[in-house]
């Protein structure tokens, strides 16, 4: 009761969460400082952040930021287009999407990630690696939900298409596509999270690239405080990232 | 029990002070505290349910009919006045008392069977044993071939029929329902009606029923309650004097028509009052 | 689920030739063929496609090497002990989140953010840490599916159906009795999700970090096939690899009765 009563002070929760996270990040400062910890394991916060104008200007952050920020675009471009299609195609004929839904949907669930030495030999050590790598990894939640926001669209919606003798490609962009839109959007927000993990993750695996390569680059090298401080930065753009789709999901679906 | 009973209830001074009562209200009162000041969701409430009565309580929404509910049952603690069941004073879940939700509320990973016998199972009766029991009772609410179906299998009413066979299992003095079938259609809540008449007659179970439908109400009830709109005070208690056993055939008879108007008569004051507060939209659903 | 439900029924009515099925035959037969054709061809690289013989070679060449199933089980031993590490500790942690408003309040928005971040960037960190044997490939394995299973718990605590509550309190039920006949079976679908969800991202994490730094595992095969530039190899390892996660996947589904109405 005491508790929950706690809970709905606005703020309260948060800034306690919030402080126990400064507490934590200061109690390893001064473990490290003691000795406890060794710092050339885990460097010292303070450390990390004084890295980061370092790591900013010595190595290009903000370029290398912009190189995978282009990656991530390109490969939502094709997962958008291409997904969309062939989700509206397999629910168009109903009997294409029968025979191959369930594949769709295991590949959503296989590691598909694990082919990247197989596009390394297809298409070398370039960004056409890294793109092809994050669209097949991202399409599958688009397919899957695209078929899914088109077949769940209303009965009635259908019918009141129906009453206005519209076309089927009428009835497809005025009615269905709308309807289906937010749940296609779940689906683009998957496929774009996939993305950027793939992006990122295939970027560090091969050495080539964005924020990735840094990563790598800088933890081949030893530098600790720079390794953590570049790992401190791509976790705050995914988390950006993130939260940039959430509000627009939010923003597409229909207020209910 | 008398004595007990006469000892908790010796401060009150209304006809609910009756040694027959298995089930007594003495002055039963429940405010709640909320931003826009207390609401008094029960307001001095005295009644009594005798041993093998069937005792409906009717109202408007909102008129603090599930509050009651949750204060017999247990499940609220804190109250004003007394609740005592067999003489025991009412402060958590009492073993006497059997509740049926008006939710939905069987259990989706049990099968039929495993359902009904839960309470036996908590009660550590071995598995044989409480199969054979659970058996006769959804022999009695009609479930028999469906022991081994999930709920999902079942309709809406076969449900609600699960609930109340795994309640009667636990064999309570007291079965308290809270409008057990407001779910479900008007065809399916009448024959239901008639299963429950059915099992009445069968084990003379004290009933106390929460209800929002007078037909339902009428059609099942020894005695019925009506309750005022906020804040939910007695506003009457009618006999139902139409014969036993009965049937849902009685709906049709003059005898009950009159009963119904009666009612209707007191409630729609109330439910007019809640309407237009702008608290009754599921109050149509009374005057059906 | 409920389509895979579908698909199963239409395929017991008309066991062998149902026009899905023959889709199905056709679709397949399709892509075979076009895969021997280009790989004939030899309009790409050398051995980039090779023959379906090559690979099917391949396989039967792996399944029958001992050195195979050694590199298997330590891979597995590895995604097991993630699992376990990081499912024990998801679970713990998805119990308080969601059993108390306030710490859901206070730190689940960290786990919900940090959930989706790509985990492999701290392999370097692992290495750091656990050194370059077995243990930082469970550290990342444990990682990955620590936040999916936390999440999944904690959001399935917070769905139950607070009826079946009242029932168990009508019920007058002991608090073990509560949290084992009616808290734990209402989360089991969630539970069985995140150890699913959990599950894939352990084995991404753990079979990425061998292709990155190690010298044993099914990631290190991959990518030593890559490395020795054997394609048919890496074909066959990969297809091998998608069989059993994708099998690993349906089973543990199955167990948890996620696609049918049965029981746990």
């Amino acid at each position: 009761m005491n508790r929950s009563a706690l809970a709905r002070i606005p703020g309260l929760p948060a800034l306690f969460g919030f402080g126990c996270l400064v507490v934590s990040i200061l109690a390893f400062e001064i473990l490290i400082r003691a000795g406890v910890i060794n710092r050339f394991i885990v460097p010292m916060p303070s450390q990390i952040a004084a890295s980061f104008e370092r790591v900013i200007i010595e190595e290009h952050l903000l370029e290398r930021f912009v190189l995978t920020f282009k990656e991530c675009f390109y490969a939502a471009i094709l997962i958008t287009l291409v997904g969309v299609s062939l989700g509206a195609l397999l629910h168009r004929v109903d009997l294409l999407r029968r025979a191959t839904e369930t594949w769709v949907a295991a590949a959503a669930s296989a590691p598909t990630v694990l082919m990247y030495p197989l596009f390394l030999v297809i298409f070398g050590r370039s960004s056409t690696t890294i793109i092809m790598m994050a669209f097949v990894a991202g399409l599958p939640p688009v397919i899957l939900k695209t078929i899914e926001g088109l077949s769940g669209t209303r009965r009635v919606l259908i019918n009141v298409g129906r009453s206005f003798n519209l076309t089927q490609s009428q009835m497809f962009w005025k009615i269905l596509f709308p309807a289906a839109m937010p749940t296609i959007f779940v689906g683009l927000k998957l496929g774009l999270i996939f993305t950027l993990i793939n992006v990122v993750g295939v970027e560090f695996l091969i050495n080539f690239g964005g924020l990735g390569q840094l990563i790598n680059d800088l933890a081949e090298r030893y530098d600790l405080p720079g390794t953590y401080a570049a790992i401190c930065f791509v976790i705050l753009v995914s988390v950006v990232f993130f939260v940039v789709i959430e509000r627009i999901e939010r923003w597409l679906r229909p207020a209910d | 029990m008398s004595v007990a009973s006469m000892a908790t209830t010796h401060t009150a001074k209304t006809s609910a002070q009756d040694s027959a009562g298995l089930l007594v209200l003495d002055d039963l009162s429940k405010r709640f505290p909320t931003p826009e000041g207390t609401v008094v969701a029960v307001d001095h409430v005295s009644l009594s349910v005798k041993q093998g009565e069937f005792f409906s309580v009717i109202g408007p929404s909102g008129c603090g009919k599930s509050t009651l509910f949750n204060v017999i049952g247990g499940l609220i603690s804190e109250y004003e006045g007394n609740v005592t069941v067999a003489g025991e004073r009412i402060t958590g879940p009492h073993p006497s008392v059997g509740m049926v939700f008006q939710e939905e509320s069987t259990f989706p990973w049990r099968t039929v069977i495993e359902n009904v016998s839960f309470p036996l199972e908590i009660e550590g009766m071995p598995k044989a044993k409480r199969y054979e029991k659970a058996r006769h009772f959804i022999h009695m609410v009609g479930l028999d071939g469906f022991e081994n179906r999930y709920p999902s299998e079942l309709s809406g009413g076969m449900r609600q029929r699960v609930s109340l066979a795994r309640t009667l299992a636990s064999e309570p003095k007291i079965l308290l329902m809270d409008e057990p079938f407001a779910a479900l259609d008007e065809q399916t809540r009448l024959l239901l009606g008639d299963k429950v008449l059915q099992i009445q007659e069968e084990l003379k179970q004290t009933t106390m029923l929460i209800t929002h439908n007078i037909t339902e109400a009428v059609q099942l009830s020894d005695r019925i309650m009506v309750m005022t709109y906020r804040p939910g005070k007695v506003k009457r208690v009618v006999d139902i004097n139409l014969p036993r056993p009965r049937t849902s055939e009685i709906v049709g008879s003059d005898a009950f028509g009159h009963y119904v108007a009666q009612i209707w008569t007191d409630l729609r004051e109330e439910a007019s009052r809640g309407l237009t507060e702008d608290e009754g939209r599921r109050v149509t659903r009374a005057t059906r | 689920m409920a389509e895979t439900g579908r698909l199963r029924q239409a395929a017991i009515t008309s066991p062998l030739l149902s026009p899905v099925t023959l889709v199905r035959l056709a679709i397949i037969a399709g892509v075979l063929v076009l895969w021997e054709t280009i790989a004939a061809s030899g309009w790409l690289y050398r051995d980039v496609v090779p023959s379906l013989l090559a690979i099917g070679r391949a396989i039967i060449a792996l399944l029958s090497s001992p050195e195979y199933y050694w590199h298997l089980g330590v891979t597995a031993g590895e995604i097991g002990a993630a699992l376990t590490i990081g499912g024990l500790s998801g679970l713990l942690v998805g119990l308080v989140l969601g059993g108390s408003r306030f710490m859901g309040k206070a730190f689940e928005p960290y786990l919900y953010y940090l959930g989706p971040t790509p985990k492999i960037i701290f392999f370097p960190i692992m290495i750091m840490w656990f050194g370059v044997g077995p243990a930082s490939k469970v550290a990342l394995g444990t990682m990955s599916c620590f936040f999916p299973i936390a999440l999944s718990v904690a959001a399935g605590m917070r769905q139950i159906d607070p009826v079946l509550i009242r029932v168990g309190r009508s019920f007058r039920l002991k608090q073990w009795q509560m949290a084992w006949k009616i808290y734990l079976p209402a989360m089991r679908h969630p539970i069985i999700n995140g150890v699913r969800l959990g599950l894939g991202v352990a084995l991404i994490g753990t079979l990425l970090a061998e292709t990155k730094l190690s010298n044993r595992g099914i990631g290190f095969l991959i990518i030593q096939a890559y490395s020795l530039f054997d394609m048919p190899r890496m074909y066959a390892m990969l297809i091998v690899l998608f069989i059993l996660s994708i099998g690993a996947n349906a089973l543990i589904g199955r167990l948890g009765g996620l696609d049918s109405i049965k029981r746990l």
